[in-house]
């Protein structure tokens, strides 16, 4: 059994070589579906509803928003597009291991990039509201001791969503390559008896037994990961656009 | 020979391209989806709001109306009733004035009609008186034919009619009593 | 014989990192146990208890995750062993 990282499909041989890998790749990919589904959903928008899809869309568009005001207050709702889309094509990219993709987030690289939009996000509004001053002082509270502290709670940040994002998909990845390489010697253990080689190499188990931990690692786990992924973001935003 | 990230990794051109990646999608998102939708869903609230108004608008000007109309109504109701009550009380005053006309005009009949009958009995009485006498003149001078002086015929004769009278008159409040 | 050495060690630090997972278990079923509780008491509140308790969960999970990083990294992308 072997668990290793996001194929490399091929480098760009300048800047010392640039690795297009399965994630990116894969990214595409549903980056692709996504604005096809969003290109579907939004044919033939009327203002009285019509068609199935528009109603689909306005839900999704009403909920989205009403969460976004929920959390962040009425005047952060200009976050909200951005919010469903860091909802949407994470959700998505981990949903996508139910097709036999590797999972995007189950690379640190993209969820430390998303990590690293929020934090710069986060950042830049912390100093457009208070004010550059401000934003340094605020380092040296409650006591100029506590300086390093702040440095390192305010970097953990992102590392932490990251990592934590990351740690989710990633165990389930790994448990679930586990469960199928055991499957596997299970059944070759089972069929061992047929002479046939082609019919005692058919992993049986595999048929089915994957499917309940697929329900929480994949389904559970990706929804409710990409949600508090989300939720997070909002919150420290909406923190740090408090006046 | 396939080559492999390591499984626990941080690539900076990978960080690079989810960036780029991440800006895309958000771009065609928001330019396909959340702009056209929230537009409509804003303007569908904006018309919902609009129609409320207006219903809330006609609604009051209905409410209006009605207590308009059902104050006429009621008005219409007092003036009706206060045409009847006052005819009612004119027919009664009339109704009054007409017995009370009826009741003088008979209580006066009735009283000249017993003057005359009074009249009239007196009359027939001193008839009956007479004649009485008169015949009882002639039966008493026939009868026992001899001359009885007038004067002493007459008294007995009309002591004879007193007492008659008397014992009338005497049967007559006995009956009454 | 070194590389040996610190695999092995690396495979046992793994395994010790995974002992992190303890406290986000007990963390977590207290959570729970009193999001239920809450629940018990006010049954008309259940949506947002346990959307608010998977959210907390998931945050006190980071600690078992972090371990569970540290334990990947020792075993898949073992640092320690470019060092030699």
């Amino acid at each position: 059994m072997n668990v290793s990282g996001p194929k490399i499909y091929y480098t760009i041989p300048i800047l010392g070589g640039i690795p297009i890998t399965e994630t990116i790749v894969n990214m595409w990919i549903l980056m692709a579906v996504i604005v096809g589904i969003c290109l579907f959903l939004t044919r033939g928008l009327k203002e009285r509803p019509v068609k199935k899809r528009q109603v689909v869309a306005e839900l999704i568009v009403s909920k989205l928003y009403g969460l976004v005001e929920d959390t962040m207050g009425e005047r952060n709702t200009g976050y909200a597009p951005f919010i469903g889309t860091l909802m949407t094509i994470s959700a998505v990219g981990s949903l996508s291991s139910l097709v036999g993709m590797r999972p995007i987030t189950a690379d640190l690289s993209v969820t430390l990039a998303w990590g690293l939009v929020i934090f710069l996000i986060v950042q830049t509004v912390s100093i457009k509201t208070t004010g550059i001053l401000a934003y340094l002082k605020s380092f040296f509270q409650p006591v100029a001791l506590l300086f390093p502290l702040n440095i390192i709670s305010t970097i953990s940040t992102p590392v932490s969503m990251a990592f934590r994002h990351f740690g989710n998909i990633a165990s389930g990845l790994v448990i679930s390559k586990l469960v199928y390489s055991a499957l596997a010697s299970l059944s070759a253990a089972v069929l061992s008896f047929i002479p046939n080689d082609f019919i005692s190499s058919i992993p049986i188990f595999q048929v089915g037994i994957p499917a309940v931990l697929s329900i929480y690692f994949d389904l559970f786990s990706s929804g409710l990961q990409a949600y508090i992924f989300c939720m997070l973001s909002m919150v420290y935003i909406a923190n740090a656009n408090e006046p | 020979m396939e080559e492999f990230l390591s499984f626990v990794t941080i690539d900076v051109w990978e960080i690079i391209f989810t960036w780029i990646n991440l800006l895309i999608l958000f771009l065609l998102m928001k330019k396909i989806l959340f702009k056209p939708v929230k537009a409509i869903l804003d303007k569908r609230e904006k018309d919902v709001g609009s129609l409320y108004s207006d219903a809330e608008k006609a609604s009051a000007e209905a409410d209006r109306l009605r207590s308009e109309y059902s104050e006429k109504l009621s008005s219409a109701k007092e003036e009706a009733d206060e045409i009847v009550r006052s005819a009612t009380r004119k027919a009664q005053l009339t109704e009054e004035e007409i017995l009370r006309d009826a009741h003088g005009k008979a209580d006066r009949i009735i009283e000249r009609a017993e003057e005359n009958i009074e009249l009239e009995k007196q009359n027939a009485i001193n008839e009956v008186k007479s004649e009485i006498s008169d015949m009882a003149v002639t039966l008493a001078s026939a009868i026992i034919k001899k001359e009885v002086s007038e004067d002493e015929h007459r008294e007995m004769i009309d002591n004879f009619i007193d007492s008659v009278d008397n014992g009338k008159e005497q049967a007559e409040g006995r009956k009454k009593s | 014989m070194e590389r040996a050495i610190v695999l092995a060690a690396s495979a046992i630090g793994a395994g010790l990192a995974m002992i992190a997972g303890l406290g986000p278990g007990i963390g977590e079923g207290i959570a729970v146990s009193k999001a239920l509780e809450a629940i018990g008491r006010q049954p008309e509140c259940k949506g947002t208890v346990t959307s608010t308790m998977l959210l907390g969960c998931a945050v006190a999970e980071s600690t078992g995750i972090y371990s569970l990083v540290i334990a990947l990294i020792l075993i898949y992308a073992n640092p320690l062993v470019n060092l030699l």
